[in-house]
């Protein structure tokens, strides 16, 4: 098991130095010149050449590149030639704002889409399993912008219930913290739910059809035990994996989610670092997302070795 | 053949699946069967004779919707008459059922430990600490070496063998008066099979349990068994004394089936073949179902033979029967 860890920790270096390499020359393809939006429409040339010099601009890409990623290695991103901050610390304001995100539509996602799931693997082909089919079509297909107004129509403008937007940390006020965030979590927790309690529902079909189902109802158990003990332990693991996913996808930022509810996390960043070509800012969110995206992935097989004994040898 | 003191006793069994293209499949059709107390019944056939499924009615572990009409006599009362909850409280306690490929019957997420603990929490009123003693006390008694450490192992951990003996501690756990037995040494090797027959040969005289051991396999039958019932296309067409059958069968399948079993005394050649096939159950064959493969045919075979008595409390469901000078 630990070997596995390890093997995955090393296959992380060459996947990562892809990934930043794939980043850093993608956006250069970008057209536009960050020095000139820097600079303004007013500047003068010596101006624009000076701001050129003072962010490598002017050097070939791969000496550019070099000195991005000899500064990463240091643990210094660079720049945001707009805010003129810090990368790193940019990151680390946003940061928990879109983790408190993506842990509440995460925990919404499988507080539905698990029993979801179960429920209409057990009731299979009734009316039940139908409607919850129905439910899931619906959360995977709704776009979230559409849901996202709809909902701060609702409860925002009509009931007057929730703010329309803005966002409040958690560690200032936890109930305005949970108002602010609510919406937008259900929006990105139900498109997700729908996703986990398809894939629960077949892997649970065939748990049940299974032959240890078999042998756990010959030994009199009830009903709920053959159903919530055997069969769903089993099927659990397949969405272990695609929840982890599912996470590291949120992390990433939800950009549409984030710009309706204007959540200042990751997604609004990187929206915004890419409109005024803030090449450091969005290499920055993009690498930390692709690690991240990477850790889940081993998070998950890790989750995975857990569920499964078979796996633990 | 209904013996006083008869623990299950299954009278005209009949279960019919209604499949999803509305057609509707007579999987056992008229089935009479009982069991004593330490005897064995061993019930014989090709897969889709509609063994297991008598079984499963047995066990109340048909799907639902299944449409099962008849009488299951089982200490006195009707099973098909009984509740969902009573049957759950009768499985696992006095009925019990091991399976075919005891890798996948077991669960790979549970300790064989845990999973033989459960069935002793469910029907004894002990706290953990007992039932783990007692699920020990059920893996020595089926001779698996070190008890205490298999019981925290997976099923993946151990051998084949070993997974049908740790099947057969959690059959047994609660004392049942009835196992039944799905093929419980087809998916082992030749000595594991022995080794397994050998332990069930014992625990039966132990416990004094009925059991039921289906099987295609002749060569365990007349291993184990006292008696043998030969289902072909739902229904049973022979019956008798385990002896007897091998000396004298009395229906043409029967025939058929021991031509079909390999012998170290008999000469060299092909293996023997029962021509043909089985029936479509589907579509309810009239008169008797093995008429299209048996050599011995007659005119009257368009009309179904009832279960006929021959010698010894036999019975045959041919018209032929008694068989002797024809096979002879």
């Amino acid at each position: 098991m630990f070997t596995l860890i390890g093997r995955r920790l090393v296959q992380l270096v060459p996947t990562l130095f892809l990934v930043s390499v794939l980043i850093f020359s993608l956006q250069h393809l970008l057209p536009g010149d960050p020095a000139l939006v820097m600079a303004g429409e007013e500047a003068t040339p010596e101006v624009v050449e000076q701001i050129r010099k003072r962010y490598n601009l002017d050097k070939p890409l791969p000496v550019q590149y070099v000195h991005w990623i000899g500064g990463v290695l240091q643990g210094d991103l660079g720049e945001s030639m707009r805010l003129r901050l810090p990368v790193g610390q940019l990151i680390l304001q946003k940061l928990p704002v879109t983790l408190q995100l993506a842990f509440m539509a995460m925990a919404i996602a499988l507080l539905i889409g698990i029993p979801a799931g179960v429920i209409s693997a057990v009731k299979r082909g009734t009316a039940t399993d139908h409607a919850v089919n129905v439910f899931a079509l619906a959360g995977i297909s709704t776009p979230n912008f559409w849901l996202g107004i709809m909902l701060i129509l609702l409860f925002a403008v009509k009931l007057g219930w929730l703010p329309a937007s803005g966002y409040v940390s958690p560690f200032v006020d936890v109930q305005r913290s949970l108002a602010t965030t609510i919406l937008p979590a259900i929006v990105l927790g139900t498109a997700i739910a729908g996703v986990i309690m398809r894939h629960m529902r077949s892997a649970m079909l065939q748990a049940l059809d299974s032959d240890y189902v078999r042998t756990a109802r010959a030994k009199g158990l009830h009903e709920r035990t053959v159903v919530w003990k055997h069969a769903v332990r089993n099927a659990i693991t397949p969405v272990i994996t695609l929840g982890a996913l599912e996470f590291g996808t949120l992390l990433s930022g939800a950009v549409l989610t984030e710009q309706i509810f204007s959540i200042p996390g990751f997604g609004k960043l990187i929206v915004d670092a890419v409109f005024n070509r803030d090449y450091a800012v969005v290499q920055g969110v993009v690498l930390i997302t692709a690690a991240t995206y990477i850790l889940m992935n081993l998070l998950a097989d890790l989750g995975y070795i857990l569920a499964n004994p078979r796996l633990r040898t | 053949m209904a013996e006083d003191g008869a623990l299950l006793e299954i009278t005209d069994l009949q279960v019919a699946f209604h499949g999803p293209d509305g057609r509707t499949t007579h999987a056992v059709d008229g089935v009479d069967l009982s069991v004593t107390p330490g005897r064995t019944l061993g019930i014989v056939g090709e897969s889709g004779s509609g063994k297991s499924v008598t079984s499963l009615a047995v066990m109340g572990l048909l799907p639902k919707g299944t449409e099962i009409t008849g009488r299951i006599g089982f200490e006195g009362r009707d099973l098909l008459k009984e509740s969902a909850r009573r049957l759950r409280d009768l499985r696992g306690d006095r009925m019990a059922m091991i399976f075919q490929e005891p890798m996948t019957s077991l669960n790979p997420a549970y300790t064989i430990g845990d999973q033989i603990s459960e069935a002793i929490l469910r029907h004894r009123s002990v706290g953990r600490r007992e039932a783990r003693a007692r699920a020990i006390e059920m893996l020595r008694k089926v001779r698996i070496p070190e008890p205490e450490a298999r019981f925290q192992e997976y099923p993946h951990q151990l051998s084949g063998g070993m997974r049908q003996r740790a099947m057969i501690a959690m059959a047994l756990a609660c004392d049942p008066q009835l196992l039944i037995a799905d093929e419980p040494t087809t998916a082992l090797d030749v000595t594991i099979q022995a080794q397994i027959l050998e332990l069930m040969r014992r625990l039966r005289e132990e416990t004094r349990a009925a059991i039921i051991l289906i099987t295609h396999d002749l060569g365990v039958v007349a291993e184990v068994c006292d008696e043998v019932a030969v289902m072909y296309a739902g229904q049973i067409v022979e019956r008798a004394a385990v002896q007897d059958l091998f000396a004298f069968p009395q229906h043409p399948y029967t025939v058929g089936l021991l031509g079909a079993l390999p012998r170290f005394d008999a000469e060299q050649g092909e293996l023997a073949v029962i021509s043909g096939s089985v029936p479509d159950m589907s579509r309810r064959p009239t008169g008797c179902r093995f008429r299209s493969r048996c050599p011995f045919r007659i005119e009257r075979c368009e009309e179904m033979p009832p279960l006929i008595p021959v010698e010894n409390g036999r019975l045959t469901r041919c018209w032929r029967a008694p068989l002797q000078r024809l096979v002879a």
